[in-house]
This record gives structure tokens, sequence and C-alpha cells, in this order.
């Protein structure tokens, strides 16, 4: 517990965290609503995407996405990478910082024993986390009422269960990627190499080994590619469904596993990543 | 408060840097830990403090395994360079310290009293000079009231003030019953410092004991002519084995100093010339170097 109080009390007065916070929220709020609002509200919709839309389809039907019915949907499907690489760089600054400015030998010479303030640590990540996940549905919503006012439109919410749902799905997978860049941070004993890394995995490795790869051979690339991260992400994010325009649902592709596979390999990563990070903390030797 | 047994340290790349270590520090001593640079110092004190595992040997801190919580919690400790959050003040800084350690708030005001740190307590660590990152170092190293405090280097980086002004206060602090282990290159500070010393070399320990006991005896220096009838006099009055003839034509003799007159009426009444007589104090300068082989770090 004192691990824990000690680790919120340099969090919360951290402005790099808070810069963090506060950017993905607006980006959230700017690129999730704002952008597309006005651009659905004064703009003309390109010919080239007529085809994939029901017929008749106009850029004032597409706006159903940013009401609240659809908000749920729409904070984990759009954010759980975006949003995730914000989770990622909190988690790199609160481990490699401490290799950064050396204060990882005046943290463990206090009291407690290196995986008690290792346990500090993951506990006031967590609440960080926590903190992005209310922080993203909150925004959602406000901007999601927003739009539902601006255009005359009924503010009707999903269920609770919905909203759990989804809560959960996101924390999940924040986490996923905070604790990520706590295990790189401590692998690298610093911050600019872990957060490079990380970017690097989060936007481009996966994506595009499994793009390029997948393309030309789904059948022996999809039984690999259900056991990778985002991939895992995204059969989460799908199973809160497509968004309905005019009355018809946008029909994807089935994806290859199912949410409880997306929830157990998340869970296993999340396990693994803090088994790796806490055998590096107790074995290495603090030579900074 | 501090016993290592054959306490080594081996690193990857074939470097010893502490070779099986046996040391005892006291209850209530100012023992310095003196070495040339790179002699295996702060790899001595990272193992005391749980930083580094030990290749080989064992070692007790305040009468419990090294990081654990038993020997943490009776432990203040500064490791080369304080290091701090530079983003907050110095006050939150100890704040931060003190939910760690458990100990009421109430005792950051009092730390940053005793190194004269208040003035700047509320500024950011950032802004700190190396003299009050070492001074917010010692503070820190304060706040949980150790029984021993394990001071790597403190004066390294100071202006010769604030050198003084730390070495007063290790002094200080090392009166009464805390226990001090401090680490240093500079002879000139341990000497100030300490009661005891011992000097590591190569990562090996070359000498322990009081500064009185690492200087020796005085010796008694003699220049006398013809040198063979005054090694022949000095020889039968102080025996073969505490006569040495130096480079320069001068005998150095391990005997009580008190003796001086009488050997010079010995030689005298052999028929020997004698041109120079005194005792001799060796300064500790002279140990450190004939114990290092004359390595940097005076």
């Amino acid at each position: 517990m004192r691990a824990f109080s000690g680790e919120l009390f340099k969090t919360v007065r951290r402005p790099a965290v808070w810069v963090c916070v506060v950017v993905l929220l607006a980006v959230a709020v700017s690129i999730g609503y704002g952008i597309p609002w006005l651009f659905e509200t004064f703009g003309k919709l390109p010919a080239s995407s007529s085809s994939s839309l029901p017929p008749g389809t106009t850029l004032a039907d597409l706006k159903v996405a940013l009401y609240p019915a659809n908000v749920v949907r729409q904070t984990v499907q759009q954010w759980s990478v975006l949003g995730g690489v914000f989770a990622l760089i909190v988690g790199v600054l609160l481990q490699g910082s401490e290799y950064g400015w050396s204060t990882v030998k005046t943290l463990l010479t206090q009291r407690d024993g290196r995986l008690v303030m290792l346990a500090g640590k993951l506990g006031a990540l967590a609440v960080t986390v926590l903190v992005l996940v209310v922080g993203m549905f909150a925004v959602d919503v406000v901007s999601s009422v927003a739009a539902a006012l601006l255009d005359g439109k009924s503010i009707d919410f999903p269920g609770a269960a919905e909203f759990a749902k989804g809560f959960f799905a996101l924390y999940l997978i924040y986490g996923f990627w905070a604790l990520f860049g706590i295990v790189l941070a401590t692998l690298f004993r610093q911050s600019a190499m872990a957060i490079g890394l990380g970017l690097a995995y989060a936007l481009v490795i996966e994506g595009i080994i499994f793009g390029v790869v997948g393309g030309l051979a789904p059948d022996i690339v999809n039984p690999i590619r259900q056991w990778f991260p985002i991939t895992n992400m995204s059969y989460l994010s799908d199973s809160f469904g497509s968004i309905g325009i005019r009355g018809i649902r946008t029909v994807t592709a089935q994806p290859y596993a199912g949410p409880t596979h997306a929830v157990i390999v998340l869970l296993a990563y999340v396990v693994a990543c803090t088994g790796i990070t806490a055998f590096l903390v107790r074995r290495r030797d603090v030579t900074s | 408060m501090v016993e290592t047994h054959g306490l080594t340290k081996h690193y990857g790349n074939g470097i010893v840097a502490v070779d099986r270590l046996d040391m005892v520090v006291r209850r209530g001593e100012v023992y310095g830990f003196l070495g040339p640079n790179g002699a295996g110092k702060t790899t001595t004190l990272r193992m005391l403090l749980g930083l580094i595992r030990p290749t080989a040997g064992s070692a007790l801190v305040a009468g419990a395994l090294p990081g654990t919580p038993g020997s943490l919690a009776s432990v203040g400790a500064i490791v080369e360079t304080p290091a701090f959050y530079p983003y907050l003040t110095g006050r939150d800084n100890l704040k931060l310290l003190a939910i760690y350690c458990a100990v009421p708030e109430s005792r950051v005001a009092a730390a940053l009293e005793q190194v004269e740190l208040t003035p700047r307590a509320d500024h950011k660590f950032s802004t700190y000079s190396m003299g009050m990152k070492q001074r917010l170092g010692i503070a820190a190293a304060l706040i949980k009231e150790p029984e021993l405090l394990i001071l790597d280097e403190p004066t390294n980086g100071l202006d010769p003030q604030g050198m003084a002004d730390v070495r007063g206060l290790i002094t200080e602090l090392g009166k009464g019953e805390r226990t001090v282990l401090v680490s240093s290159h500079l002879l000139g500070e341990v000497e100030q410092m300490c009661t005891r010393i011992g000097v590591i070399r190569k990562g090996k320990f070359v000498a322990e004991g009081t500064i009185d006991e690492l200087r020796g005896a005085a010796t008694i220096t003699i220049r006398a002519q013809p040198a063979e009838a005054a090694l022949r006099v000095l020889t039968a009055e102080a025996g073969a084995d505490n006569v040495n003839t130096t480079g320069d034509g001068a005998f150095s003799l391990k005997v009580d100093v008190n003796r001086t007159a009488e050997l010079n009426r010995k030689l005298v009444q052999a028929g020997v010339d004698v041109t120079e007589l005194g005792a001799r104090e060796r300064s500790l300068e002279d140990v450190f170097i004939e114990l290092t082989g004359g390595e940097a770090g005076l």
C-alpha cells in the first residue's frame, strides 16, 4: 500500500502523464466527433464511397455513428489502437523515466523489496489507465449528446450491459498497451527505445506483416495471426457489431476468432508482460 | 552493523569488480571506505544495498540480508549522484520518500532543516545546483532516521565550501549511536571524518584499521658516516629486522622515538659522525600510496 500510494503521489503530479491524457481526449473529441460532424454537415459524399454504402445514402445518414446509440461501439472500435498508443506512452513514461533519471536506485533503497515496489507501480498504472478509459467514454458520451442535440435527434444510449462490456474491453486493451510499455521500458532500461519500438509495433509491424502475407495465404496466416495482440483487439472490437445506415448494417467479413478468444489471449499477454517485468526487475543488477 | 564475508562480484566480461571482501563496520563508528577511482567501492556499496547481486560471498547489513525490508528499514543511503524526480520540488521528493518509508510527514521539514535546504525546498529539483542536490540526497538518507548511513562519494562535484559543509555535516551525523559508512577517493576527506578506514584496491581489501594503526609507528631517520660502521651500531642496537637502508644513504629505524638521544650517543661513541637524526611519522598519504600502488585518486 505504501508503494502504491507513493507511485500515485508522483504520477498525479507528473505533467507528462496529464499531457498524454488531455491530448488523447482532445484527439478523441476532434477526430472522433468534431471533424466528422463538420464534414457530414457541410461536406459532400465522395462518389467513390457510394458503392460501399446502401443506395441513396447521404452524408447526413452517416451521422448516425456520432449519436449516443452508437457511443460504445464508436469508442471501442475507433480508439483501441490509437488510444492504446497513448496508454503505451504512459506505461513507458512511468517505468522508463526511473532508469533515465536513475531514480530506480532511490526507489529500491527505501523500505520495501523490489516486487512490492513494482506492484505499487502497476497499481498506479492501473489507476492511470482507468482515468484514460473513463475519460474516453466521458468525452465520447458528451460529444455524442452534443451531436444529437445539434441535429435535433433523440438521445438514446445503449444499455448498461453494453456500456459495461465496452468499458471492460477498452480497459483490457489499454491495460495491455500500458503493460507492453512497461515491459519494453524495463527491457531497454530507457524510454526512447521503448516508445520507438512500441509505436512501430502498434502502427506498423503487426499490421504490415499480416496485411501483406495474410493477403497471399490467408489459410496459413490466420491460424497464426489469431494469437497476436492487435488482431485480438480487432476481434474484440468487431464483436460490438457494425453501424446501421438507413436501417441496413454494413456487411463485414466474419472475424477468424470471437471475443472470448480475444479476451483470453489479451489477458494472457497482460499476465506475460507482468511476469516478464517482474522477472527482470527482480533479477537484474541496478548499475545506473 | 555491516559484515561481509568473501563478498565477490564478477562481471560477464571477465572483470572482477570486488574480490573476496571481508569487511566489518562497527556500530557507532564513522567508517571510511577508501580507494582509487574504479577500485570497487561503489560496487561494494551497491551490494550492501541490494542493488547488485554478489557473485559469491555474503553480507549482513543491520542484521539482515542486503536489499530486504529488514535491512532497508535501518539504512539511509546515497549512491553516487543523488537521483530524484526533476518535476517535483525538493519537499515533494522527500514527502514521496516519507510515504515509501512510512515515516510521518513532519520528518520532511526536520530533514530539510538539518541540511539547511528549507529556503529552496519548494523549488523544483531540476533547478537545484550540485551542492543542493547533494544536500537533498543527505536529507533523503536521513528521513527515516536510519541507524546506518551509507554515503558514496558524498562530496563529489561540490565546490570547496560545499565539500567542507558536507564533511562537517557527516562528522555531526556520526556522533552518537549512528553508524556512517562513507566511501571516498579523497584521502584528506576520510582523514578528517572517519574513525576507522578500510582501503580497497582493484577489488581487494588491502588494509583496515584506525588512522594511527594504518600509519604505523613513527620511524627514526639517521644519516651518518662511515655508513658501514653506522650500520653495525644500529643493527646491534635495534636488531637487523628494524633497520632499513634508504636509497639516499640514510637509515630508517623502527624503534621507539624516545631512543633518539641514546642512538646518537652510541653512534658518536663508535666514532661515527651523525649529520642528520630525527623522528618521522608517516602520513596517511604515504600509506595510501604504498597500499594502492600510487594509483590516481588522491
